[in-house]
């Protein structure tokens, strides 16, 4: 196996500029992920700009937003723990048994423990990353415009089956993002779509603009809305190391959740929500004999922080080998690496493997970086929490404009951005998630591109779609992940209608 | 009083249902927007219309599914915090359009002062806090960054 690239890599993600762009991404990500409700992606959305416009190399800004993308993993589980909120979508299931623990007076404890699960888990998932990455980019290699239509069909069917319980909603956003991908002049025709006249939308919208507006014009107003909810800090932490015994009790959940979280993490589509769930409810499937799951059992609150941060990782495998996104936060990335003119795909590791190798490099780096932050300084991230809002949210919309306006020097962008927040606000009382959204967007113009292309090559002949081995198999995949959910669904029926008669 | 509630499944419905139809006459409208796009020549059979016209059919279909099964909402804020919340995108455009004439320090001073105070800051901590937010973004953006920023009329 070629693991040249990763040599590379650390050759990149060990100089001085690179540690240091870590370690701050990797304090900054705590930070974001300790704040109740600024998510991975927000924090990235928001950061983004700032890193484009200090003209950092693409390896840089790639290592910068992974060492986000991770601190904001291991972060989460602050909130969790000592107010019961998740700091994201991936620490939502620590809180069930972060917070009791915190409640017993073991909230120091919990905290070391769910940062050694962190660390356990994303030092798994760099390893995946790093052996599967090019396994994967090899097999893609083959791929033709048809086999990339097909498998972008699968991504976006993986995504609508599996993330939330509303798959409608789900596709519906897909939709709106592939629309949104339509804007501004086509390259193979040079005609300009939906551009309205207005000159500034002839090179489409931008990533950046739809990003922050989705991302955190409408974060702030649900933080307005949400204001004055009654949270409690827990501020008596206790003893802030792990009992020993607690580790050796927790050794095999948080091994089996790593592996189950790297899994989850490699399927298009899916992110840390999906992977802490699955790695939760298996491990109390598995070990709660005593019924101590949900009361502060430390297995419980290892299982989701090891799958969250081994998700992290896997969802790099698809995003730098195929150019699908394993997750919301990866689109976000995918999106940044297009800025720089760089397409994913199988050929990223061929042609700029300082790239994806200094990516990986920084994934092992990093995890060291965070778990010597964040076991003696978890203290300082917990002040975090006791930031008001009346300050905290000010300084987001401040950089939401000056993002937008520093990436472009354009009011119109960030008009633009601002209908887009609104939007996004609306949607998101609807009940629609914005990840499905920027993963439309991001893989719109590839998708119909690839589209075109293959029809082209086949002279305008649809079955060019189903032609190979690889398309029959990924158009079964996707049907089977489709189908998946109503089978699911039918089997529980059945099986509370079986205990309803049985009683 | 008004406040952001768990609204009642005949409500979840109705914003479905309302969701539902906005997005199916989006879906006519950017079908015919798409149907209609300008082009000399296509290189490939499938030209610029297709893919969005494929989408607006899709998006329509899917908003039908939508409307008989509108799954869960959150309920919309009312009264007063409906307002607060309003008010935010109206305190950014207030700010956005100064922030060429009056300079960035200006519109960001309006703009934080203003939410500060829709989040329940006292007055005197509202305005440390906004004198604080202009002053550190301009000395991180300008100095640091050195991203141009517009000084107006003020500093100009």
């Amino acid at each position: 196996m070629n693991l040249e690239y990763l040599w590379q890599g650390f050759a990149v993600a060990l100089t001085w500029q690179n540690l240091l762009i870590g370690l701050v991404g990797c304090f900054i990500g705590t930070m974001v992920g300790a704040l109740p409700a600024i998510g991975p992606i927000n924090g990235i959305a928001l950061l983004l700009p700032i890193a484009y416009t200090m003209g950092l190399p693409a390896e840089s800004t790639m290592i910068l937003l992974a060492a986000i993308y991770c601190g904001a993993e291991y972060g989460g589980r602050i909130s969790s723990i000592l107010l019961n909120v998740p700091g994201d979508a991936g620490a939502v299931m620590t809180a069930l048994d972060g917070y009791p623990m915190a409640k017993q007076g073991r909230a120091g404890e919990a905290l070391a423990l769910s940062g050694l699960a962190s660390f356990v888990g994303g030092m798994f998932g760099s390893i995946g990353l790093a052996l599967f990455a090019p396994l994967l980019a090899g097999l893609a290699i083959g791929f033709g415009p048809a086999e990339y239509f097909v498998l972008m069909v699968f991504a976006f069917a993986t995504l609508g089956s599996m993330v939330g319980s509303q798959p409608v909603k789900t596709l519906i956003g897909c939709v709106l993002g592939l629309m949104l991908a339509t804007v501004g002049l086509d390259a193979t025709s040079g005609a300009y779509r939906f551009t309205f006249n207005e000159p500034e939308l002839g090179d489409g919208i931008e990533f950046v603009v739809l990003v922050i507006g989705l991302f955190s014009i409408s974060e702030a107003l649900i933080i307005l809305e949400h204001q004055g909810r009654g949270m409690t800090v827990i501020r008596e932490l206790g003893r802030m190391t792990a009992r020993m015994s607690d580790v050796v009790k927790s050794a095999g959940t948080t091994v089996r959740s790593s592996i189950i979280g790297f899994v989850v993490g490699v399927l298009p589509g899916t992110g840390a929500s999906v992977s802490s769930a699955v790695s939760y409810t298996t491990a109390k499937r598995i070990s709660d004999t005593e019924g101590t799951f949900g009361k502060g059992d430390v297995r419980g609150l290892a299982a989701p922080e090891a799958a969250n941060n081994a998700t992290a990782c896997g969802a790099f495998v698809p995003m730098l080998t195929l150019g699908v996104p394993g997750s919301g936060t990866t689109a976000v990335m995918l999106g940044a690496l297009m800025l720089y003119n760089i397409q994913p795909g199988p050929m990223l590791l061929v042609e700029r493997p300082e790239i994806v190798g200094g990516l990986v490099a920084s994934l092992f780096v990093g995890n060291l970086i965070l778990l010597a932050l964040n076991l003696p300084l978890v203290q300082i991230f917990a002040r975090v929490l006791t930031v008001p809002n009346w300050l905290l949210v000010p300084g987001i919309l401040v950089l939401s404009i000056v993002g937008v306006y520093s990436a472009h020097s354009s009011v119109f962008s960030i008009y633009l951005m601002m209908g887009i927040g609104m939007t996004g606000w609306l949607l998101r009382k609807a009940g629609f998630d914005m990840a499905p959204i920027i993963l439309g967007f991001v893989l719109g113009r590839v998708m119909e591109v690839n589209l075109r292309n293959a029809l082209a090559i086949s002279g305008g002949e649809i079955s060019i779609l189903f032609s190979s081995t690889i398309c029959i198999v990924l158009w079964c995949m996707a049907v089977l992940v489709a189908l998946l959910p109503i089978y699911l669904s039918r089997r529980a029926k059945r099986r509370a209608m079986k205990l309803a008669a049985a009683e | 009083m008004s406040e952001v509630h768990q609204p009642s499944s005949r409500t979840v419905q109705l914003i479905g249902r309302v969701s539902a139809i906005c997005l199916f006459v989006f879906a006519i409208a950017y079908g015919i927007g798409g149907s209609v796009i300008e082009y000399a020549f296509a290189s490939d059979p499938l030209g610029p219309r297709v893919f969005p016209v494929a989408l607006a059919v899709a998006l329509g279909l899917l908003s039908v599914w939508y409307w008989f099964s509108p799954g869960f909402a959150e309920g919309f804020p009312t009264g007063p915090l409906l307002l607060r919340v309003l008010a935010v995108p109206v305190l950014m455009l207030i700010a956005v359009m100064l922030f060429e004439p009056a300079g960035f320090a200006a519109s960001i001073f309006v703009l934080t002062l203003g939410t500060a105070i829709l989040f329940g800051a006292p007055p005197a901590k509202a305005l440390a806090g906004s004198i604080g937010h202009a002053a550190l973004w301009w000395f991180v953006f300008s100095y640091l960054l050195e991203v141009y920023l517009p000084a107006g009329a003020l500093f100009g």
